[in-house]
């Protein structure tokens, strides 16, 4: 699961996981190697983020069963199809990711 | 299979149930989306390859701004007495039975409106002594009930029988012609532990059970009675061999100490309101102070997983000496 700040609806089908070894120029304020860091990129933006372990994993609840709602209809119910006890917080601000950068002459 | 039912009238708050257990819901919102990918990995799960770029390009199965938070909670049972006291059976000579049918409730029945787990709900069902009665679960009319335990006990006491060994089969056939055979084994059921010697079924009378049956037959009767002549009046009316004792009437009736000649009334734990708050009000407006052995059979109940009647006083009510004894009363004024 992917915890952030709340990206624009339509961006989030362009989301990527990426997952490299990234160097950050003097720019940044470091210039350090990222290995193993959650990296998520949203259109032309990138986000920093790491892993959490939760606390109280969460279940993800499917629903069966009942059409329509009312006393002669069957009764819903739902059943857990997956526990989530893992997610990747991204909640630094997006920075965008600049892949040309013309040289004044 | 695993399931989890959400139950609740439009009224009442929605609790989860799985088949056992019962949970408050509470919905909480995130201020950060909550986005679900299957089979996302970690970085350890990743292989530490140092010299490949991986990008994953992955598929958001869903997001939520929300999410639903469970804490397990007391099963609500009260409302399941509640509605099986609509109706309760009178016999099968009561012409009421005919009638009226929209007061009945079935397994299902119960299932939808009862906030609680399936087993929960069972098990209830059974402590509250009560039958289903083609095909609907029904408590019975406290008289009638009374009626049958009185042929009962009239006919072990006739037949010299010991309370321990009370034979079905006897039974049956002596009482048979006076009552509906299902509802003679209800009784047995109800007031006894069955067990099976030498082939035969015998039940073993709980003492305690009936003590407490017929004390609640004499004090309903009354507001309250003098309690050295109710002592005299109750042993009278036990079954030959049995012993009456206070503690058998613990959270049923409440002796008065204070008053002179001392005094018992009835104090049924089941008419008292469910909710915490509303119950140690109840109580303290009942009674201004109370000791901890007065009312613990009174909040017994309301003890969660783990909760001790002391904690809940901690919580409730304010304790003070009164001559040498700690006594509790209300945090707030009672109106």
């Amino acid at each position: 699961m992917l915890e952030g700040l709340r990206p624009h609806p339509a961006l989030l089908q362009a989301a990527h996981l990426h997952r490299q070894q990234l160097k950050l120029g003097p720019e940044h304020g470091a210039d350090r190697h990222l290995q193993g860091v959650p990296v998520l990129i949203v259109g032309h933006h990138i986000l920093y983020g790491k892993v959490v372990q939760l606390e109280k994993p969460f279940a993800v609840l499917v629903k069966q069963g009942a059409g329509e709602p009312g006393p002669a209809g069957p009764h819903a119910c739902y059943t857990v199809t997956a526990l989530i006890k893992t997610k990747l917080l991204f909640k630094t601000r997006p920075k965008p990711i600049i892949t040309n950068v013309p040289k004044k002459v | 299979m695993g399931y989890l039912v959400i139950r609740g009238e439009k009224h009442e708050q929605a609790v989860l149930c799985s088949k056992d257990k019962t949970y408050d819901m509470k919905i909480a919102d995130t201020s950060n989306m909550l986005l679900f990918i299957p089979g996302c990995k970690t970085p350890e799960q990743l292989k530490a390859d140092q010299a490949s770029c991986n990008v994953i390009h992955s598929q958001i199965a869903g997001f939520s701004n929300n999410y639903w938070e469970l804490r397990r909670c007391r099963p609500k049972l009260k409302k399941l007495r509640k509605l099986l006291m609509e109706d309760p059976y009178e016999g099968p000579d009561s012409r009421k039975d005919q009638t009226l049918t929209f007061s009945k409730y079935t397994t299902e029945d119960l299932l939808s409106l009862i906030q609680a787990s399936e087993e929960e709900i069972l098990h209830q069902l059974q402590v509250i002594d009560a039958c289903e009665i083609e095909g609907f679960w029904r408590i019975l009319e406290f008289d009638y009930e009374m009626k049958l335990l009185n042929h009962v006990t009239q006919l072990i006491d006739s037949e010299s029988w010991s309370l321990s060994k009370v034979p079905l089969r006897t039974c049956l056939e002596e009482l048979g012609s006076l009552e509906p055979r299902e509802m003679i084994e209800h009784t047995l059921l109800s007031y006894g532990r069955k067990y099976i010697d030498d082939g035969e079924v015998y039940f073993e009378m709980h003492e305690d059970k009936i003590c407490r049956a017929i004390a609640q037959m004499l004090l309903q009767n009354a507001v309250k009675f003098n309690l050295s002549e109710f002592h005299e009046v109750w042993q009278q009316s036990v079954p030959e061999g049995m012993t009456t004792r206070l503690d058998q009437l613990k959270g049923l009736a409440l002796v008065d100490k204070s008053s002179r000649p001392e005094t018992i009334f009835l104090l049924k734990v089941e008419d008292l309101p469910e909710d915490n708050q509303e119950r140690f009000n109840s109580l303290f407006s009942i009674r201004e102070k109370w000791t901890e052995e007065d009312i613990t059979p009174y909040i017994q109940d309301l003890c969660a997983e783990k909760q001790t009647v002391g904690a809940l006083l901690t919580k409730y009510a304010r304790s003070s000496v009164q001559n040498g004894v700690k006594v509790y009363n209300s945090r707030r004024p009672i109106s």
